[in-house]
């Protein structure tokens, strides 16, 4: 039995003999008769409803824009707000972080420089340390650190990445390091001047 | 549960098989709600005594002399609870004459009015559930046009700019809808109940 034979039933669009040949057809098919029911529920109900206004009908998708623009601002104040968390010092445990307090300054350190003709590589001590990469770098620009992994046969994999840092001085830019996050091998700092085509300072060290 | 037919119902009536009574009443009692539904002009209360009638008549009547063709036992369900319905209208009718002859004060007859108004307010709030789910103005405006202002669907496809199959699928999705708001309000479970045979 298809809807289209229930509909037209509903409707009273169905001849007499048609109607009562398909009343009994519900008689006959208990389930048939419940689809049969909630179309003329449907049916009542809408009238019923429309009876009071018919403003339900009509009301525009406002409401749900309003809901999916708050459901998104939400995502959105989410994600900032991740993001942000990422970049506070202290709130995950970062590779690389800027320096920001004093007492960093005071903490174990490890030198970066490129020194012509240098037979070993600097070592990485324990915990969190303060490197100081030693070079030439513009003061009114930001550099971005990449701390990579270099494996055998060329093969590097990027650890971190450390945007907008300032150089202490036109010869040093310092940052932080936590060793304890660092597997042993062999790493390398690689120092890059923002917004600028030029070439990457490269450090390598062994942890 | 699978269906017996009117022939074996019949029989096992007549033998005294109270179980064969509850599973016509089982088998019966949704296809009497839709044809007397459209009879009783949305009277919850009038529909609700009538489909007991309807049913207490046809087992009263296998218990005895039985029906002349047992195979033909839902057609007869069917003829029976016509045959009530018409009888029930013609019964207020003269009641509404007998009144208006006495020419006294009428006062509004309420003793149905709670049942009616619990039956259609139980659609009417399924409804009114269903429009604020439906996504899309488009949808309501649908079900508006096909079911109060009785337009085909050709006619709401074209002027909406929907498929048919489009139009199909969105009746579809909100029949479902109303079926489910409708069971969770206990529907599916009152078909069973309500008959004091």
């Amino acid at each position: 039995m298809n809807q289209q034979l229930i509909e037209q039933y509903v409707a009273g669009k169905l001849g007499e003999a048609e109607a009562e040949a398909f009343e009994v057809a519900c008689l006959e098919d208990p389930e048939l008769a419940r689809q049969v029911e909630v179309e003329q529920r449907l049916k009542s109900g809408l009238e019923i409803v429309a009876r009071g206004s018919t403003a339900e009908f009509v009301r525009s998708d406002s409401a749900l824009r309003w809901r999916l623009a708050a459901a998104a601002s939400v995502v959105l104040f989410l994600c900032a707000g991740f993001y942000l968390w990422q970049r506070l010092p202290g709130g995950h445990p970062q590779v690389l972080a800027a320096v920001t307090t004093h007492l960093q300054r005071e903490g174990p350190s490890m030198r970066l420089a490129l020194v012509r003709g240098a037979e070993s590589m600097p070592q990485l001590p324990a915990g969190k340390v303060r490197v100081e990469i030693v070079g030439l770098f513009d003061p009114g620009f930001h550099y971005s650190v990449m701390l990579d992994r270099l494996r055998q046969q060329h093969d590097v994999a990027n650890i971190a990445t450390l945007d907008g840092q300032h150089p202490t001085s036109p010869m040093t830019l310092e940052i932080m390091l936590d060793g304890a996050q660092l597997a042993p091998g062999t790493y390398s700092l690689r120092v890059r001047k923002q917004a600028s085509d030029e070439e990457a300072l490269d450090f390598t060290f062994e942890k | 549960m699978d269906f017996i037919p009117g022939g074996e119902l019949s029989r096992r009536i007549r033998e005294g098989d109270v179980s064969a009574e509850s599973e016509l009443i089982r088998q019966f009692e949704p296809g009497l709600r839709v044809l007397l539904r459209r009879r009783t002009g949305g009277d919850h209360g009038l529909l609700q005594d009538l489909v007991q009638e309807t049913l207490l008549v046809v087992i009263q009547r296998l218990r005895g002399a039985g029906i002349e063709d047992p195979q033909k036992l839902a057609a007869f369900a069917a003829q029976t609870a016509r045959n009530l319905a018409i009888a029930s209208l013609r019964k207020a009718e003269r009641q509404k004459t007998d009144v208006d002859s006495e020419a006294t004060e009428r006062k509004p007859d309420h003793s149905r009015s709670v049942d009616t108004q619990a039956g259609d307010l139980e659609a009417a709030l399924a409804v009114r559930a269903l429009l604020r789910e439906l996504p899309q103005a488009r949808d309501r405006l649908m079900l508006k046009r096909f079911y109060l202002e009785d337009h085909d669907k050709e006619q709401i496809c074209r002027e909406m700019q929907l498929t048919e199959a489009a139009f199909n699928q969105a009746l579809s999705r909100a029949r479902r809808r109303f079926r489910q708001i409708l069971e969770e309000r206990g529907f599916a479970k009152r078909d069973l109940l309500n008959l004091g045979l």
